[in-house]
C-alpha cells in the first residue's frame, strides 16, 4: 500500500500542472481522479489521504503550475521577479501551510508527514526545493521590497530608466533598417548617450550598494531581472550601436612608454660605461704544491 | 724566505729538513709584531714554529709567497663564478666537550635536562605562532595596499578612458609602483642588504653550515618583512612565499636565543641554547615554519629543511620541526580566518592557496602521463633558459651596478618598465570577457563594450598571487590563446630581469604564473587539437605547467613535489607533480644548474653539496690541507695568543693545541683544539695562570660565561692587555676540546668531505703517524672543488 500513495501524488500532480493553465478548478478535478482510483479495486481501509491534507496538496499543485507556467513564459527576456513574486510567494505560503498542517485524526497522520516524507520520491519536497533554488539563484529578494510585495524603489527606478533608453533608442531608429552599416548609428549613441549614461551608473551605483550591503558571494549579484535588463542595453549600445568608447590616445601611450622602456637601456649602457668595474682579490692558499694543483689536477682528469 | 719550497718538502714528511725549515723560516706573518715574537719563542720546537702559520682562513701572504711562485696570478680579476669569498665562516656545529662542558653536564641532573627538551617544544611552538603571525601580517598588508594601489589606477584608467589622456593613467601607475619600490629599495639597499632577494640561498647556506653576516638579525626581519611588503605592493615580478622561509628562520633564531643583540635586550631565558648547534636546529624548524606558512604545507616544510640541512638530522628535531609547522599554518589559518570574517573556518592554510582540486573534470588519466612528462620537459627548457639569463644579468649586477644607490634605481626602473609592459599590454589587447559575477578583483573595462572587461587585465593587473589562482581555476575559455601567449613571453623576462635586483622578493609566485600561463596555454591548443575532449581542462595543465616550471628553475625535488602537492590539497595530483618535476629537473640539469645553487654560487659561498666531486679519490688529504698552521701550546703565552688574534691577515678562528714541551726529542703532538671565540673570552676574563696562583681570580670560569659573549664574540681590539700581562701565561687545557676530528695525511678528498659533512665539522685537523698536526682542512679546502665542464676544477679564493 506505500506504493500506492506515490502514484496517487503523482497523478494528481501531473492533473493539476496539466490542468493548471486552463484555469480549471483543479480541487475537483483531483477529486474525481482520486475517486476513480478508488473505484478502480483499492482496498477501503488502506490509510488514505485525509481531505483536508488532499485539498491542501491540490492547492499545492496547483500553485506549483502556476509559478512554473509563470517562470517558464517569462524567461526570455528575464522578467521572472517582476512577474511571477505573488505566484512564489503563494507558493511559499502553501507549502508552509502542509508543513505545518496537522490532521483531525491523530497526531501520526498530520498531512506534513503523510505528503512530505512517506516516501522515497517526496516529489512535494523536490518542486519546493527547486522553486526555492530558482529563486535564490535569480537573486529576486535583491529587488524586491522587504516581506511586502512589490519591486523596491530602486529596481523600479531602474525600470524606468531602462524603459526610458529603449523608447530613446526606438525613437532614434526610426524609420532606419537595422542592416544599415554602423556608423549610422552615431545618432543613436548621441542622443541617447545622456539616459544610457543614466542608466549604466545607476547600475553601477546599485551593483557597489549590493557589494556593500551583502557578505556572501551570491548577494554580490543584482536580481536578474535588472542584470538582463542591463546586459540587453549593453549589447545593444556596444554592439549592436557600436557605441562603446573608441581606442583612443594611441600616440602618446606609445610616446610615454617608448620613453620609460628606453630608461634602462641608458642606465644599463651608463654604468657599464661609466660605473668601475668591481674587482677581487685574489689570495693564494698555503698549500703544498697550491701552484700546480689545478694543473695537476687537469692532467690527471683530463 | 724560501719557504715554500721548504714546506713542500717539509710536508712531504721527514722531520729533519722540518726541523731546520722552522728555524730558517721567518713567520709568514711575519707583519705584526706578536708574530716576530712568537717567533722567537717558538724557535726551539720545530713543530711551534708552525704555531704562527694559520691555517683556518687562508692566509693572505699574497707578497711573500709571490716572490716564490712562478706562476703569477694577477692579483685582482673581474667576478666570476669561479671565486670562493673569504668573508663566509662556517658554524661551529661541533660541539667542544671541554672540561667545562663536561663539569655543567655533572652539575645539571636528570630533571632539569628534561625542562631543557620541554623548553626547546616551547620554543618550536613559539616559532610558529610568531611565523604564522609574521605571514598573516605581510599578508593583510599587502593585500589592503594593493588593492589601493589598483584602486586608485583603476579609476583613473575608467576616468582617462572616458576623456581621453590615458598616457596620465600610464604615468601614474608608472610612478606609483616606482615609488613605493623605491622605498622598498632603499631599505633594503641602505640599511639592510642581505635582506635582499629571495632569502632561500642564504637560508640553504645557513643550514649548510656557513655563516652568513647578519642573516638571522632582527633587524634583517624587519627589513625583510617590510621590503617584501613594499616589493609586492610596488608590482613588481614577485613573490611573498620565498622571503617568509627567511623570516622564519630570522623568528627561529631570535626567540631560541631568548634575547636580541639589534634591540640590546636579554630577557634572560634559554640561555643553554646559546651556541651554534642549538641554533641552527632551530633555524630549521623556522625554515620548515616560513615554508608551511607560506604555501600551507607543514609536510612541504619538514622535508625542505630535511632537504637543505639533512646532514644533522634525527628523528626528535624532525618531529619537533613538524610541530613548528603545524602550529605555523594552524596560527596562519585561524588569524586569517577571522580577518575575513569566518572565524575558525580555518579554510585559507597558506599564503597563496592554489584553490580546490576536487572537482570531476580536473581529474587526470593514465593516457595524460605522456604528455605531462613532455610538460616537464618544456619547463626544464624554460627553467634553464630563464636561469642562464639570469646568470648573465647577475653577473653584470655584480660587476658594474654595486653601489647601493644604482640598485635602487635599477629596481625603480624595473618597477616602472613592469607598469608600463603591462599597460601596454592591456592597451593593445582585444580580448573581452563577459564579466561574471565577482571573480575578477579589478576589471578593467577599457576600450570592452559596456559589462565586459579586459581579460589581459586580469593577469596583469592584479598581485600575482591571484593571477596564478585565476589562471588555475578559471572556466576554460576566460582567456584567449593570444592573451596567454604574450603574457608568458612578457611575464617571462620580467621574472627573469626582476630575481636578483636588491628588493626582498621571492620567485616562487613568478616560476608559477609563467609556468600556469604557458601550461593553460598549453591545455587550450590540447583541446584545440582533440576537439574538446572531456580531459583537456585548462586548470589541470595551468597547474602542471607550474610544478614544470617551478621543477626547471628552482630544481628542489622532494619538498617541491609535497608543498605542490600540499598547496592543492589533492593527493592524487602527487605522481604527475613528481613526474614534471622529475622530467623538469633532469632536463634542465643538463644546461645549467638551479637558480639558488647558481646564486649561492655566485656569491662565491664556500658551500658544500651533498657529496665530494665524484672523480675526487685520488686527491688527498695533503693536497687538499691548508699548511702550515698556527698551533698555541697547551700553556702559552698571553702576548702570543693576543698577537696572533690581532693579526689581520689571518683571521683563523680555529688553533689546534700542542704538548707545550719544549723539548726537542719529544713529540708535540696534537693535544686538542680551541677556538678563537673561546680565546677571546678567555682574555677578556684575564684567566691567568699567574692570577690563579696569587688567588686573583675571584670564580672559576664557567661554560655561561661562553654562551653570554655568544654570538657575537667582541673584536680582539677591544681587550685590553697590559704589557705585564702579556708576559703571563695562558692554561688552554681546561678549555680546549681534547678531542677534535682528525684524519691521516693519505685519506682521500671524498673521505674528508664526508666527515666534514656529516659532522657538520669547522676545523679537521690532519695529523701524520706520530699525531703531530701537519695541516688543516676547512670548509673552503673542501668547497674550492668542484665538478666543472671539463672535470674537475678549483676555485680560487678571494676577497669580497
Amino acid at each position: 500500500c506505500r506504493a500506492v500513495l506515490p502514484v496517487l501524488a503523482l497523478a494528481l500532480l501531473g492533473l493539476a500542472a496539466a490542468a493548471g493553465p486552463r484555469q480549471t478548478p483543479a480541487l475537483e478535478l483531483a477529486q474525481e481522479l482520486a475517486e476513480e482510483l478508488w473505484s478502480a479495486g483499492l482496498p477501503g481501509d488502506l490509510p488514505e489521504l485525509e481531505p483536508e491534507c488532499r485539498s491542501l496538496l491540490a492547492a499545492f499543485a496547483e500553485g506549483s503550475a502556476a509559478l512554473t507556467g509563470c517562470l517558464g513564459r517569462r524567461a526570455r527576456p528575464v522578467r521572472l521577479c517582476q512577474g511571477c513574486h505573488g505566484h512564489y510567494r503563494r507558493l511559499l505560503a502553501q507549502y508552509d501551510s502542509i508543513a505545518s498542517a496537522v490532521g483531525n485524526s491523530s497526531e501520526s497522520h498530520n498531512c506534513a508527514k503523510s505528503i512530505l516524507t512517506s516516501d522515497r520520491l517526496q516529489i512535494v519536497v523536490t518542486l519546493s526545493e527547486f522553486f526555492n533554488e530558482t529563486w535564490e539563484a535569480a537573486n529576486c529578494a535583491n529587488c524586491l521590497k522587504n516581506s511586502s510585495e512589490g519591486l523596491s524603489n530602486s529596481t523600479e527606478e531602474f525600470l524606468d530608466l531602462f524603459n526610458k533608453s529603449l523608447t530613446c533608442f526606438e525613437h532614434n531608429l526610426q524609420g532606419q533598417a537595422i542592416d544599415l552599416s554602423p556608423n549610422n548609428y552615431t545618432e543613436v549613441c548621441k542622443n541617447c548617450n545622456e539616459t544610457y549614461t543614466k542608466l549604466n551608473d545607476l547600475y553601477n551605483h546599485l551593483q557597489r550598494m549590493n557589494r556593500q550591503g551583502g557578505e556572501s558571494a551570491h548577494s554580490a549579484h543584482l536580481c536578474i531581472d535588472v542584470e538582463d535588463a542591463m546586459n540587453i542595453t549593453r549589447k545593444l549600445w556596444s554592439r549592436t550601436f557600436n557605441c562603446s568608447l573608441p581606442c583612443s590616445d594611441t600616440v602618446p601611450v606609445i610616446a610615454v612608454s617608448s620613453f620609460i622602456l628606453f630608461l634602462p637601456i641608458v642606465f644599463y649602457l651608463s654604468s657599464f660605461l661609466h660605473s668601475k668595474q668591481k674587482k677581487r682579490i685574489l689570495i693564494l692558499p698555503k698549500r703544498i704544491q697550491s701552484n700546480a694543483n689545478l694543473v695537476n689536477i687537469q692532467e690527471k682528469y683530463s | 724566505m724560501a719557504n715554500v719550497a721548504k714546506k713542500v718538502s717539509w710536508s712531504g714528511r721527514d722531520d729533519d729538513e722540518d726541523g731546520r725549515a722552522g728555524e730558517t723560516t721567518p713567520l709568514l706573518n711575519g707583519t705584526g709584531p706578536g708574530a716576530a715574537g712568537s717567533g722567537r719563542q717558538l724557535t726551539p720546537s720545530p713543530f711551534l714554529r708552525i704555531g704562527q702559520l694559520s691555517n683556518v682562513d687562508l692566509n693572505e701572504d699574497i707578497h711573500e709567497l709571490e716572490t716564490e711562485v712562478p706562476r703569477q696570478r694577477p692579483n685582482e680579476i673581474p667576478h666570476n663564478e669561479k671565486l670562493l669569498s673569504l668573508k663566509y665562516e662556517s658554524l661551529d656545529y661541533d660541539n667542544s666537550e671541554n672540561q667545562l662542558f663536561l663539569e655543567e653536564e655533572r652539575r645539571i641532573n636528570h630533571a632539569a635536562f628534561r625542562t631543557v627538551e620541554i623548553k626547546r617544544w616551547v620554543i618550536c611552538a613559539m616559532i610558529g605562532i610568531l611565523t604564522g603571525l609574521v605571514a598573516c601580517f605581510i599578508d593583510i598588508v599587502v593585500e589592503n595596499l594593493a588593492g589601493l594601489k589598483y584602486r586608485v589606477v583603476k579609476d583613473n584608467i575608467d576616468k582617462f578612458t572616458a576623456k581621453g589622456g590615458l598616457s596620465f593613467s600610464l604615468l601614474l601607475w608608472a610612478t606609483l609602483n616606482a615609488s613605493v619600490v623605491m622605498v622598498g629599495s632603499l631599505i633594503v639597499a641602505f640599511i639592510e642588504p642581505v635582506a635582499a632577494g629571495s632569502g632561500i640561498p642564504q637560508i640553504k647556506c645557513y643550514l649548510n653550515g656557513v655563516k652568513i653576516p647578519h642573516v638571522v638579525r632582527l633587524k634583517t626581519l624587519v627589513i625583510k618583512v617590510c621590503g617584501v611588503i613594499l616589493s609586492v605592493v610596488g608590482g613588481l615580478a614577485v613573490g611573498k612565499e620565498g622571503p617568509m622561509i627567511h623570516s622564519g628562520s630570522v623568528i627561529a633564531a631570535g626567540i631560541s636565543q631568548g634575547r636580541s643583540t639589534s634591540l640590546k635586550r636579554d630577557f634572560k631565558i634559554f640561555e643553554y641554547f646559546r651556541r651554534d648547534t642549538e641554533k641552527r636546529d632551530f633555524v630549521s624548524a623556522g625554515a620548515a615554519a616560513g615554508v608551511s606558512a607560506a604555501f600551507g604545507a607543514p609536510v612541504g616544510g619538514v622535508l625542505f629543511s630535511l632537504e637543505e640541512g639533512a646532514s644533522f638530522w634525527n628523528q626528535f628535531l624532525t618531529w619537533r620541526i613538524f610541530f613548528a609547522s603545524m602550529i605555523s599554518t594552524f596560527t596562519l589559518n585561524s588569524v586569517l580566518s577571522v580577518y575575513h570574517g569566518n572565524a575558525w573556518d580555518l579554510s585559507s592554510p597558506g599564503l597563496i592557496n592554489f584553490g580546490r582540486f576536487d572537482s570531476e573534470k580536473m581529474g587526470y588519466t593514465i593516457q595524460e602521463i605522456p604528455i605531462f612528462i613532455f610538460m616537464g620537459v618544456v619547463g626544464g627548457i624554460l627553467g634553464a633558459l630563464f636561469n642562464a639569463l639570469n646568470y648573465w644579468l647577475t653577473m653584470f649586477r655584480i660587476r658594474y651596478i654595486h653601489r647601493p644607490c644604482l640598485q635602487v634605481v635599477e629596481a625603480m626602473l624595473v618597477a616602472a618598465v613592469t607598469a608600463t609592459v603591462g599597460f601596454v599590454m592591456i592597451y593593445c589587447s582585444r580580448d573581452c570577457q563577459p564579466i561574471q559575477g565577482s571573480s575578477v578583483a579589478y576589471p578593467l573595462q577599457l576600450f570592452c563594450a559596456d559589462g565586459e572587461y579586459n581579460s589581459m587585465a586580469t593577469a596583469f593587473f592584479n598581485t600575482p598571487e591571484k593571477s596564478v589562482v585565476n589562471l588555475f581555476h578559471d572556466p576554460p575559455g576566460s582567456y584567449n590563446p593570444m592573451t596567454l601567449g604574450m603574457f608568458t613571453l612578457m611575464y617571462f623576462f620580467l621574472a627573469c630581469w626582476t630575481y636578483g635586483l636588491t628588493v626582498s622578493a621571492g620567485v616562487f609566485i613568478p616560476s608559477l604564473l609563467i609556468g600556469a600561463a604557458w601550461g593553460r596555454l598549453f591545455g587550450i591548443s590540447l583541446s584545440y587539437l582533440t576537439k574538446g575532449s572531456i580531459w583537456a581542462d585548462p586548470g589541470k595543465y595551468a597547474l602542471m605547467g607550474a610544478a614544470a616550471q617551478l621543477g626547471g628553475i628552482v630544481r628542489m625535488t622532494l619538498s617541491l613535489t609535497v608543498i605542490m602537492m600540499e598547496a592543492t590539497g589533492n593527493v592524487t595530483y602527487g605522481f604527475p607533480i613528481m613526474l614534471v618535476l622529475m622530467t623538469a629537473k633532469i632536463v634542465g640539469d643538463y644546461f645549467v644548474e638551479g637558480l639558488y645553487d647558481m646564486h649561492i654560487q655566485l656569491q662565491s659561498v664556500p658551500f658544500l653539496h651533498w657529496e665530494a666531486p665524484v672523480t675526487s679519490h685520488s686527491l688527498t688529504a695533503r693536497e687538499v690541507m691548508s699548511t702550515p698552521v698556527t698551533c698555541l701550546r697547551r700553556i702559552e703565552r698571553v702576548g702570543t695568543v693576543v698577537d696572533i688574534l690581532s693579526d689581520t691577515s689571518s683571521n683563523h678562528n680555529g688553533f689546534p693545541v700542542v704538548e707545550s714541551n719544549p723539548d726537542t726529542t719529544q713529540v708535540a703532538g696534537l693535544r686538542g683544539l680551541i677556538l678563537r671565540s673561546q680565546l677571546i673570552v678567555l682574555l677578556k676574563h684575564k684567566v691567568f695562570v699567574e692570577r690563579a696562583n696569587l688567588n686573583l681570580v675571584q670564580r672559576r670560569l664557567k661554560l655561561k660565561d661562553f654562551r653570554d659573549a655568544y654570538p657575537r664574540f667582541p673584536p680582539i681590539q677591544s681587550i685590553h692587555v697590559s704589557q705585564d700581562e702579556r708576559e703571563c701565561m695562558i692554561d688552554l687545557s681546561e678549555f680546549m676540546n681534547p678531542s677534535p676530528y682528525t684524519v691521516p695525511q693519505e685519506a682521500s678528498l671524498p673521505r674528508v668531505f664526508k666527515l666534514f659533512r656529516a659532522l657538520g665539522l669547522r676545523h679537521l685537523v690532519v695529523v701524520d703517524n706520530r699525531n703531530e698536526v701537519v695541516g688543516m682542512v676547512t670548509r673552503k679546502d673542501l668547497a674550492r672543488y668542484r665538478l666543472g665542464k671539463e672535470g674537475l676544477e678549483e676555485l680560487s679564493l678571494a676577497q669580497t
